[in-house]
């Protein structure tokens, strides 16, 4: 009888933890993002997409304007995954590789700005956490994943330059580089 | 010109939506399937036998939506989930997946069905409502929101000579809609994804800590986390093209390791200074699911799609380890 009583209380005893952490997260990390949210939305419907646009022209000649200052603003400013829809103002061959960048950015970013992809935030947030487990703060680490991510994230995109090059001649195709006859 | 035929899906167990009928017609007469990195859904042959759909592989090349019937998606409630429904394409998601994700107030029962296998699929009888009426039907709804909520403003906009105190008035509006809205989309936001990941993964980690099964993670992850040579490999292995695609979906396996890693850096198993490195690491295969429809977001000629997705993912591979080691010498004097 014994037995089955501690069976009965170890295996409640996994759900009552469980339920603690989520009761942990649900008031210790939802109350300030969604302040954060509402901010950030707005800011996104005021300003949004005609803003990006008109910095979107200026931007895709300059690979550094194109895969670090351009992905960095529409992640800022779009979020995640309208973000990528700024590619469309890139001649074809650079649309992959202003995507590469553009999606990391709409992560590396998002340790700060969790407004930019809410739905994938358990990536900075389950590490963050430990982090906030030891009692420290997280800010020093969410700076510097935004700053070492501008750096790799404009890696990545230029790097993707070389492979569609690389994929072109595999395929045997020619995507346009013309800048001009980009809308 | 084979002739098409209707069918009629539903949801499977635990999906959402639906049932739906689709109605290919002339000009509608594919069907295109963007899942687990290209392979092919098992509902699909089943679906082009009944159907006469012609198959389009998402992954290796794109088409026009306006011939697109329908598309197979396998998301696992972040992104696709929402961009076909947003556009009124019929949508079956292989997965068990509802209204999710930034773009869950466009996915209804009327143009999207999840958790679908073959046995969801049936001929539908008779001629039945397809689904560019379906499309007919759903837009004047939208539209007719848009009007009502814009009316009151933009008659009082138009009509009037505007005093001082209606342009002031106007604006505050604006500025208040703005934000109420802004409001209701955050709190969307954590209803529909924020919170049940949270639940989802709250009680996996109740059940390893519970259960000791938290010691055995710890065994293996501590050698793989816990060392920068560990964290390279990780990357690498997390990027290498295709395996990086199946990874991806809904970035969920990359926000569970996260939790875990996140765990025992909390137990000081894991330096926390190697949190840095390994939030690269964990996520280098970022968004390799994601390219036919991010850039058909980009508007990307189809040609580039094929092109892209090759080329995406092997600069993923490429710079993965480069973004970890980057990361790693960046992280000295962090929480020293």
């Amino acid at each position: 009888m014994d037995f089955i009583v501690n069976l009965a209380a170890g295996f409640m005893n996994l759900f009552t933890l469980g339920g603690q952490q989520f009761m942990s997260w649900v008031t210790g990390i939802i109350p300030t993002i969604v302040m954060l949210l509402v901010l950030m939305n707005a800011i996104m419907a005021l300003a949004g997409e005609k803003t990006v646009a008109r910095l979107a022209k200026v931007c895709t000649g300059n690979p550094v304007l194109r895969y670090a200052v351009l992905p960095f603003v529409s992640a800022f400013m779009l979020g995640n995954p309208m973000a990528l829809s700024i590619g469309k103002f890139m001649p074809e061959f650079y649309k992959p590789c202003y995507y590469a960048s553009a999606t990391y950015h709409c992560h590396t970013n998002n340790g700060l700005f969790p407004h930019i992809n809410a739905s994938e935030l358990f990536i900075w947030l389950g590490i963050a956490n430990g982090i906030t487990a030891l009692g420290l703060d997280t800010t020093p680490l969410a700076v510097r994943y935004l700053l070492v991510g501008l750096v790799a994230n404009f890696i990545s995109g230029w790097a993707t330059e070389f492979t569609t090059r690389m994929v072109e001649k595999q395929q045997g195709v020619t995507l346009s580089c013309d800048f001009k006859a980009a809308k | 010109m084979s002739d098409y035929r209707s069918i009629r899906v539903e949801k499977g167990p635990g999906g959402f939506g639906g049932p739906l009928t689709i109605t290919p017609t002339q000009q509608r007469n594919k069907v295109m399937y963007i899942t687990g990195g290209g392979a092919e859904p098992e509902c699909l042959a089943k679906i082009v036998e009944l159907t006469g759909l012609t198959p389009v592989n998402g992954f290796k090349t794109n088409c026009p939506e306006e011939e697109l019937a329908l598309v197979i998606i396998d998301c696992g409630g972040t992104l696709r989930c929402g961009i076909y429904p947003k556009k009124r394409i019929p949508t079956i998601n292989v997965m068990p997946v509802g209204k999710s994700g930034p773009m869950a107030q466009f996915i209804k029962e009327d143009i999207y069905v999840s958790a679908v296998t073959s046995e969801q699929v049936s001929p539908a009888e008779g001629p039945a409502p397809q689904a560019a009426q379906a499309e007919a039907k759903s837009e004047p709804k939208q539209g007719a929101k848009f009007t009502a909520d814009q009316k009151v403003s933009e008659t009082l906009a138009k009509q009037e000579n505007k005093s001082l105190v209606t342009k002031l008035g106007l604006a505050a509006g604006k500025v208040v809609n703005t934000f109420y809205q802004a409001a209701r989309d955050a709190i969307q936001t954590c209803i529909t994804t924020l919170l049940p990941f949270m639940a989802f993964v709250s009680m996996l980690i109740g059940v390893i800590n519970g259960s000791g099964f938290g010691n055995a993670f710890a065994s293996i992850l501590t050698p793989l986390a816990g060392n920068i040579f560990g964290l390279v490999a990780l990357g690498v292995i997390c990027s290498i093209p295709g395996l990086s695609a199946l990874l991806g979906p809904g970035a969920v396996i990359a926000q569970i390791i996260g939790t875990l890693v996140g765990a025992e850096i909390g137990k000081g198993n894991i330096a926390p200074q190697l949190a840095l490195p390994a939030l690269f690491a964990i996520n280098c295969q970022g968004a390799c699911d994601f390219i036919p429809v991010g850039l058909g977001l980009a508007e990307a000629e189809t040609e580039t799609i094929e092109v892209g997705v090759v080329s995406v993912m092997y600069s993923r591979f490429a710079t993965g380890w480069l973004r970890v080691l980057l990361a790693y010498a960046a992280s000295f004097g962090l929480y020293a």
